[in-house]
C-alpha cells in the first residue's frame, strides 16, 4: 500500500465526487430513455445499480439500490417503493458478495445481474398480473416479463463496459494517507 | 475639291446617301414593324447574335461573380440565415396547426355534450414502461382540477380514467386493462348492454373485450358499443368501440364480443378529461367537494 500525500487526497475526493456524478448522469439518462416510446425496454436501472454496488460501499449502494428502485417504480407505473426495496436488498447483497466473495470480473457480474433481474421480472409478474388471476395472464410471463429479463441481460453488457470505463477513469487506487499510515503502525506496535 | 463635287464617284455616294434617307423614310412610315430588308437581316443573325450574346452572358456573369464574389457570399450567407428562420417559422407553424386541429375536435365534445366539464387539452407525457395494457402519463393534475376517477377521452371516443394523480402528472388506465369495466350498450338498439373489460389476449391487438352479454340480443359485427352510463364513473352514450367478433363467454353462459376500440390507445398524443358531467356519481363529487 502506498502512502497518500494530501495533494493525492484532494483528487482522491475530486475523483470519487465526479464518478458519483458521472453515475448518476448514467442514472438520469436511462430514465429517460426508459420513459420514451411505447416499445417494451431493458429495466436499465437492474445492470446500472448492481453494476455500481460491486465497486462502492454499503451505504453508497444501498443509497444508489433505493434510487435506481424508485426511478423503475415510476418509469413502470408501480407502487411507489416496491422495486426500491427489491433492488436496496439485491444491491447491498451484491456489493457483500464482490467484496467478500467474488473478483469483479464480467461473468461474475452477468450472472448477478441475471438472477436479479429475473427475479426483479417475476416479482412484478407475481405481484402486479398473477395475484389477479386474469384470463391467459401465463402470456404476460412470456411475452412480457421474459422479454424484458433478456433485453436487460442484453443490456448489461453495454452497461458493464460503459461503467468499467467510468472507473477506470474515476475510481481512485487504495491509498493511505500519512496520518492513517503513522496511525496504524502506532496501532500495530501498540498490540505487540 | 470642285473636281471631286463634280466626280461620278460624288454623285454615286450622294445618290446612296439619298437612298438610305429614302430607306429611313420608309421605316418612319411603317409605324414600327421593320422593313422588309431589316427583317430578312434579323433572321439571318438572330443565331449568330444569340450565340454571341449567350458568350458575352457568361463571360460578364464570371467577370460580375470574380469581382462582386463577396458580396455574392454575404448575400448567400444573409439568404441561408433567411432560410432558416423561414424553416423555424414552418415547423412552428405546423406544430400550431396540428395543435389547432386536435383542439377544434376537442370543442366538438364541448359542442356535443354540453353537460361536459372538461379540462385543459392535455399531452400524453409517455406510456408506461413495459405495461401490456398501455397505462400512461398526462401533463395535468389535481393542480389542474383532474381527480382520481375522472374519465380520459379524445373526440373519438373513450380512452380509460385517471388511476394516480399528483399535482401536476396524472397516470391513465386505459379500457384495454382488466382492471377497468366500463358499463356499455349497443348504440343501435340501445338495449344490449354488458361490460367493457380489458384481456390479456385482445391487449396484444390493441382491443379489448365486452363480456356478460344476455344470450338473447341483437348485437352484430360492426356495432357501435357506447357508455350506458349507469356507474356514474362514465358520462352516459360516449362512444367506446366497435364489435367486430361475436362468441360465447368461456363459461357458456353469456355472450362476448371482440371490441376495436374507437381510439388507438397505444399511439396517444393528447386527450381531454371529463372532470364533471350530469349523473356523475355522487360520492364522487362529495370526495371532490
Amino acid at each position: 500500500m502506498r502512502i497518500r500525500t494530501t495533494r493525492e487526497q484532494h483528487i482522491l475526493h475530486i475523483k470519487t465526487a465526479l464518478r458519483w456524478i458521472v453515475y448518476y448522469l448514467l442514472i438520469f439518462l436511462s430514465f429517460i430513455i426508459m420513459t420514451s416510446g411505447t416499445l417494451y425496454k431493458p429495466i436499465l436501472f437492474v445492470p446500472l445499480a448492481i453494476g455500481i454496488s460491486i465497486r462502492n460501499n454499503l451505504y453508497g449502494s444501498a443509497v444508489t439500490g433505493a434510487f435506481c428502485g424508485l426511478l423503475t417504480d415510476i418509469c413502470c407505473g408501480r407502487l411507489f417503493g416496491f422495486n426500491a426495496v427489491i433492488l436496496t436488498f439485491f444491491c447491498i447483497a451484491a456489493s457483500l458478495l464482490f467484496e467478500l466473495y467474488l473478483k469483479d470480473r464480467f461473468i461474475n457480474f452477468l450472472i448477478i445481474t441475471a438472477a436479479v433481474s429475473y427475479i426483479q421480472c417475476w416479482l412484478d409478474y407475481k405481484f402486479y398480473y398473477q395475484i389477479w388471476e386474469y384470463e391467459n395472464v401465463g402470456r404476460i410471463f412470456t411475452r412480457v416479463s421474459l422479454k424484458v429479463w433478456i433485453y436487460t441481460v442484453i443490456s448489461s453488457v453495454f452497461v458493464y463496459l460503459l461503467l468499467k470505463l467510468v472507473n477506470r477513469l474515476l475510481m481512485p487506487k487504495e491509498h493511505l494517507t500519512i496520518e492513517e499510515a503513522i496511525n496504524t503502525n502506532i496501532q500495530s506496535e501498540n498490540r505487540r | 475639291m470642285r473636281d471631286f463635287l463634280k466626280s461620278t464617284r460624288f454623285k454615286i455616294l450622294l445618290a446612296f446617301l439619298a437612298f438610305l434617307i429614302g430607306i429611313m423614310i420608309y421605316s418612319v412610315t411603317k409605324g414600327g414593324y421593320s422593313v422588309s430588308g431589316a427583317s430578312f437581316l434579323n433572321s439571318i443573325t438572330k443565331p449568330f447574335r444569340a450565340a454571341s450574346n449567350r458568350i458575352s452572358m457568361k463571360m460578364e456573369n464570371t467577370v460580375d461573380k470574380l469581382s462582386n464574389a463577396d458580396q455574392y457570399y454575404e448575400e448567400n450567407e444573409r439568404l441561408k440565415k433567411q432560410i432558416g428562420e423561414l424553416n423555424a417559422q414552418l415547423t412552428e407553424y405546423d406544430a400550431i396547426k396540428a395543435e389547432v386541429e386536435e383542439l377544434r375536435k376537442f370543442v366538438t365534445i364541448k359542442e356535443v355534450h354540453e353537460d361536459y366539464l372538461l379540462s385543459q387539452p392535455c399531452k400524453v407525457l409517455g406510456y408506461v414502461t413495459n405495461d401490456p395494457f398501455k397505462s400512461f402519463t398526462i401533463d395535468k393534475g389535481s393542480a389542474d382540477g383532474i381527480l382520481v376517477n375522472c374519465p380520459v377521452v379524445t373526440a373519438e371516443g373513450l380512452v380509460g380514467i385517471t388511476v394516480e394523480v399528483s399535482k401536476h402528472v396524472s397516470t391513465v388506465r386505459t379500457i384495454l386493462s382488466p382492471d377497468l369495466s366500463v358499463a356499455a350498450v349497443a348504440s343501435s338498439s340501445g338495449a344490449d348492454q354488458g361490460i367493457i373489460e380489458g384481456n390479456v389476449l385482445s391487449s396484444e391487438n390493441g382491443r379489448t373485450k365486452l363480456i356478460h352479454v344476455p344470450k338473447k340480443n341483437k348485437l352484430k359485427r360492426g356495432d357501435l358499443m357506447i357508455t350506458a352510463g349507469t356507474s356514474g364513473l362514465f358520462p352516459k352514450d360516449y362512444p367506446i368501440g366497435t364489435i367486430l367478433e361475436i362468441g360465447l363467454d368461456s363459461n357458456g353462459l353469456s355472450v362476448c364480443a371482440e371490441i376495436q376500440p374507437c381510439v388507438d390507445v397505444s399511439r396517444l398524443t393528447s386527450v381531454i378529461v371529463i372532470t364533471d358531467f350530469s349523473g356523475k356519481k355522487e360520492e364522487d363529487k362529495k370526495n371532490e367537494d
